[in-house]
């Protein structure tokens, strides 16, 4: 009998304990940057300002950006879904049929929200007229040079065409040792992907257009990837490349250019071990054109927060739906986004922030970002693989250009298909 | 004989008397033990497996509310996928290379670690860092060994002048497969040698003396003395090798990610990229299904040499 009191009172301790913990937190919120070093302070500081203002505490979930996907689908599956997510934009299209996915024109309004935000920013979290997630804060994803490598080689000005630009990455090579002149990812899909897309888009070839149809197989797309595989074959630039490397060479003074969102900024303080002191060598710039009279391209980026609940239904004055309005709201977006070297989303915002010299700098550089033609399907990760091998076979010469193009039309085409199937 | 028989059938039984005799009580005292891990195996491994069987006969993608029954359907498509097959060969070009590799290295090692020379508790001590190394560690270590920008080999290798420039070791099939196989080996070979090095401690030490007053050399004393002594160790180590590379996932996922392309997919990387890559999970099952179908020839065989008591 004492052995049974005992277990009994044991599993009452437990089970009090366990709601406390439950209790302990009002709200879950699942975010990458909270994984990144550089960035969890001031992401915590967010929280902390939060729980003071409504008196709410967020449970911080943090995972690496390339494990995100992987934990929200495995956490639908087991029904534990967060409160809270932050996405990469081009996410959303992928777990845009989740039934506990709120659509937030239902909380808060569509008017409300349309009076609000910035429209490109607002329009990365719109599904088939379903705001189903908000922005967090906004860029475009563009070519940015360290003009202190730039200086080493003799360059003043950054390169505007294909032409200067290739001059640029030899007088690099050539007079900066042991340098990869562009930081071109040439590893890991969905850094492969960027990279393609944009110099796809310079040579004025698409992947896949407004209506899904696969359109890769041009005369375009094939002398996209032949200007890429002649970096290579040039040794502009190297294999072995993922962003995070870019940054980290780029910080270091061993590499002149790469593309990036604005956040590269906070990334490159951290990287070279300066902080603010490196700010003078980040120049954002023009993506270079193909002619002179072409227009620079760049590619819309963004972080987005999503919110589950059952059945997808939330009131405005929920736990995670006050949350989402702090995080949205002038206090927040005049500081935070900034701190990430990033725009903020809201209209005020913007307003109030329109002096910031790299933001304005950016802005200017980049241009009218283009939406991400392969990120906006379903099966944009399914897209986005074979995209990375098909350029990656051809970038390491383990294929033509020309093989590796005609391979990528046939297998996007049968990816499509089996998404509208699925559908 | 037959007396005293009936004379024991002839006493009363107590009422406290255990029904089944004495071994009764013994086999429920073992199904007891045995069940925590019988639990935990069935909540672990029996669950998730039953449950990856049965989704492979699904269609169930990220864009689908609930999954549908399709039969048999993922594995005809199986049938005609380059990229699965591709997956196979991978696996069984990794499984050959890695065990056959850390076979030879084990073996060297554990007759190196056999000889009395001073320090050899140490050398022995330390012959099994690897193991304790977490692999993923262990992968990321091998990745700077590799590193094309970086990396010791290209710094060791220009030094001796052997190449001229560094070399992407990672970005060509053939460097990248022979990263993981020398990673999987370099981790391996602590398990083997301990394997070997207890073969070994039960060699007849006379044998071999007289074997070499008889004239025989080291290559005569190995192939004619001592492999055969470890026949039984070899057949277990080979099994167990076998099984272990076929299950092989962490190291090559860290170190090339199945790259460059696809040049070392083996299957669990490949299952892996279909369920959280591809986010087809009844496609996954079926190739995870044939993949533990691969595993099992060799359990079976480890599992019948181990109730035959080889």
């Amino acid at each position: 009998m004492n052995c049974i009191t005992r277990l009994v009172g044991t599993a009452a301790i437990a089970c009090s304990l366990g709601a406390g913990a439950a209790n302990a937190a009002d709200l879950s919120f699942m975010s990458f940057t909270y994984a990144e070093e550089a960035n969890k302070a001031i992401v915590q500081t967010t929280l902390d300002d939060f729980k003071k203002a409504e008196n709410l505490a967020v449970e911080p979930l943090g995972f690496a950006w390339g494990d995100m996907q992987k934990n929200i689908f495995l956490r639908a599956r087991s029904k534990t879904l967060p409160d809270i997510a932050q996405l990469s934009e081009r996410w959303l299209p992928t777990f845009a049929s989740l039934d506990n996915l709120v659509d937030l024109n239902t909380v808060y309004g569509k008017d409300k929200l349309e009076a609000a935000f910035a429209p490109d920013a607002l329009a990365m979290g719109n599904i088939n007229g379903k705001q189903l997630a908000l922005p967090l804060l906004s860029g475009s994803i563009g070519m940015v040079a360290n003009k202190e490598v730039l200086a080493k080689a003799g360059i003043n000005d950054a390169p505007k065409t294909l032409d200067e630009f290739k001059a640029a990455l030899v007088a690099v090579r050539d007079k900066v040792p042991n340098s990869v002149p562009y930081t071109m990812a040439t590893k890991n899909n969905g850094s492969i992907l960027i990279d393609f897309m944009v110099w796809n888009w310079v040579h004025g070839g698409r992947i896949i257009d407004d209506s899904g149809k696969v359109v890769v197989d041009s005369q375009q797309s094939r002398d996209a990837l032949t200007f890429m595989v002649g970096l290579m074959k040039d040794r502009l630039a190297a294999p072995e490349i993922d962003r995070p490397d870019g940054r980290r060479l780029m910080g270091q003074g061993a590499s002149a250019f790469y593309f990036d969102a604005p956040q590269t900024r906070t990334f490159l303080r951290d990287f070279s071990g300066k902080g603010e002191a490196f700010d003078v060598n980040v120049l954002p710039m023009p993506t270079p054109v193909l002619k002179a009279e072409d227009k620079p391209v760049s590619v819309q980026w963004g972080h987005l927060l999503v919110q589950f609940a059952d059945g997808g239904k939330a009131k405005a004055d929920d736990p995670a739906d006050k949350f989402l309005t702090y995080l949205t709201s002038d206090k927040v977006q005049t500081d935070f986004p900034l701190k990430m070297s990033a725009l903020p989303v809201t209209k005020s915002a913007r307003d109030a922030v329109a002096g910031d010299a790299y933001l304005k700098n950016w802005s200017a550089a980049t241009g009218d970002a283009r939406r991400n033609e392969v990120g906006i399907w379903s099966n944009a990760a399914e897209l986005t693989n074979v995209i990375g091998e098909e350029v990656q076979g051809a970038l390491l010469g383990q294929k033509s250009a020309d093989d590796a193009v005609k391979s990528m039309q046939a297998r996007l085409t049968a990816s499509m298909e089996k998404a509208k199937k699925s559908e | 004989m037959a007396v005293i028989e009936n004379n024991v059938g002839a006493y009363p039984v107590s009422p406290h008397a255990n029904r089944g005799g004495l071994k009764a009580g013994q086999s429920r005292m073992g199904l007891l033990l045995l069940l925590p891990a019988a639990i935990a195996f069935s909540a672990v491994i029996l669950y998730p497996f039953l449950s990856a069987l049965g989704l492979s006969l699904f269609e169930y993608t990220v864009e689908m509310m609930e999954p549908r029954y399709i039969g048999f359907e993922n594995f005809a498509k199986i049938a005609s996928d380059p990229d699965v097959w591709a997956a196979f060969w991978t696996t069984a070009v990794y499984v050959t290379l890695t065990t056959l590799g850390t076979l030879v290295a084990g073996l060297g090692w554990a007759l190196i670690m056999n000889q009395p020379f001073a320090g050899r508790g140490v050398l022995r001590s330390l012959s099994l860092l690897p193991w304790v190394l977490p692999s993923t560690v262990s992968a990321f270590i091998w990745g700077w060994i590799f590193n094309s920008r970086y990396g010791v080999l290209n710094a060791f290798l220009m030094e001796f002048g052997i190449i001229d420039f560094p070399r992407a070791w990672l970005s060509t099939p053939e460097g990248a497969m022979l990263a993981v196989v020398l990673t999987k080996i370099w981790l391996s070979i602590p398990l083997f040698m301990s394997f070997f090095l207890a073969g070994l401690q039960n060699l007849d030490k006379e044998q071999i003396d007289a074997a070499r007053v008889d004239g025989a050399g080291n290559w005569a004393v190995l192939r004619d003395h001592i492999l055969p002594h470890l026949r039984p160790v070899l057949i277990i180590v080979v099994v167990l090798g076998v099984i272990g590379n076929l299950q092989q996932f962490d190291t090559i996922y860290a170190l090339t990610g199945g790259g460059p392309v696809r040049a070392t997919t083996v299957l669990s990387v490949e299952v892996y990229r279909r369920a959280f890559e591809q986010w087809d999970i009844g496609f996954a099952s079926a190739v995870g299904v044939l993949w533990v179908a691969s595993l099992l020839p060799p359990a079976f065989l480890y599992l019948r040499m181990l109730v035959k008591g080889n």
